[in-house]
């Protein structure tokens, strides 16, 4: 005897995702620091910004705060964030 | 496959369990449940908005059979996902949360009796098919349909063990107090449930008053006290009150809209409350040592449960994951 049983996981319809081109080099380039919000995170940014300053010569360092940690960041701030040439996403704790 | 240990063993190699053995779900059992809930395969039930993922309907019924769902059951558990997939339930963030949250599921209405739900005795703990594997069912919705798996999207720090399954009915029988479902815009007679993601109960005792303020007063030192060792903001919370708490309150002539004036003006605390227990830091920030906080928004915000045995002067508050950064949902169950 055999059982014939089912696939209870979800199936994904699409089965590629392009990924974006990685940046050649960060100099001169304008970095998004998206920052969940939860305590600590704008000090662990602050610290990456300045790195990012000092030792990559990135020209424009942009920081969005999301105004609630466990829901998605608005859509305007998305589109503000789209805009940069790479962006950190990161939390705090 | 062989047989049902085979089964059993792939399901747990494949990752798609809760770590407990599971029912094999076959084509005709699945199909048994998408009938009893009149849904074809590819429906959707809902969209995780988050991800942008859908929950399909043959998915969740696969779920079900692999949690011990009768098809009886297929309508209760469409109607949780229903729920929690409401925008108000934030389902990404409470699934994916440190804080651990489950969906803690109250059943009304008909469709109690008809499928044979626990209300009463250990209504919070295990014996009774239907709230155990309804609760179950959504677990493994969460874990194998939106990837809700520990280490990976639910970052857990403890959990709690109702995220094996949370799910309880009302006493409507036995107790005079309009049901939850009722109170929440659900017609008499209409089926429904309401869902929130929670912490663990807290169990409190009092049996040595007849009095409805001390008794309450007992409720309400529980919330102050996860008001200040867990999470201090103001949203959902749930008394489960058994049948000798609340014969004393009724007696009294408290009605459900009564514990809740009386709650939301009890449950509070200030911010110096902390020195006690281990927060000092905190008194001095914000609006200072005096600053007052509220469990309740507002009192409709106490969601009130009749259920538990007859025996024993036990009651149970279930805090709110965080605050309102979650609602509980409640939505009727199309049988």
């Amino acid at each position: 005897m055999t059982i014939r049983v089912l696939d209870p996981s979800f199936e994904e319809s699409i089965s590629t995702v392009v990924t974006p081109k990685r940046l050649k080099s960060l100099t001169g380039s304008s970095i998004g620091l998206l920052d969940n919000g939860k305590p600590n995170s704008r000090e662990f940014f602050d610290h990456i910004e300045q790195i990012l300053r000092s030792e990559y010569a990135v020209a424009n360092v942009l920081r969005f705060e999301k105004p609630d940690s466990s829901r998605p960041a608005p859509a305007d701030m998305i589109a503000a964030v789209s805009r940069c040439d790479a962006v950190i996403s990161g939390v705090g704790d | 496959m062989t047989d049902a240990f085979a089964v059993n063993e792939f399901y747990h190699a494949k990752g798609w369990t809760d770590g407990l053995p599971i029912v094999p779900p076959t084509e005709e059992r699945v199909s048994e449940c998408l009938d009893a809930a009149g849904f074809a395969p590819g429906d959707i039930i809902g969209i995780e908005q988050v991800r942008q993922r859908p929950i399909i309907a043959e998915k969740a019924a696969i779920n079900a059979v692999l949690a011990g769902c009768l098809p009886a059951y297929m309508p209760v558990v469409v109607a949780v996902l229903d729920a929690m997939c409401d925008a108000q339930y934030n389902l990404h963030g409470t699934s994916a949360s440190t804080g651990g949250a489950a969906p803690f599921i109250v059943v009304n209405g008909p469709v109690r009796t008809l499928i044979g739900m626990n209300a009463t005795h250990n209504v919070l703990g295990n014996g009774n098919r239907a709230n155990a594997t309804i609760g179950r069912a959504i677990r493994l919705v969460l874990i194998n349909v939106l990837g809700v798996i520990p280490g990976e999207m639910d970052r857990s720090t403890l959990g709690h063990p109702g995220k094996f399954t949370f799910c309880i009915a009302e006493d409507e029988e036995d107790s005079p107090w309009t049901p939850l479902a009722q109170e929440r815009e659900i017609p008499e007679g209409q089926s429904a449930v309401t869902v929130m993601a929670a912490g663990a109960p807290r169990q409190i005792m009092n049996e040595w008053t007849a009095d409805p303020e001390q008794i309450l007063e007992t409720f309400a030192a529980e919330m102050r006290h996860n008001m200040l060792t867990y999470s201090v903001w103001a949203g959902n919370y749930v008394l489960v009150i058994p049948k000798q708490l609340r014969d004393l309150l009724v007696a009294a002539g408290w009605q459900k809209r009564d514990i809740r004036e009386y709650i939301f003006r009890s449950a509070r605390v200030i911010r110096s409350d902390w020195a006690k227990i281990g927060k000092a830091n905190i008194v001095d920030r914000s609006g200072g040592p005096m600053q007052e906080f509220t469990a309740l928004k507002e009192p409709s915000d106490l969601l009130i449960v009749a259920a538990g045995g007859p025996a024993g002067g036990f009651g149970a508050v279930i805090p709110p994951w965080l605050g309102s950064k979650a609602r509980a949902v409640t939505k009727p169950i199309d049988l």
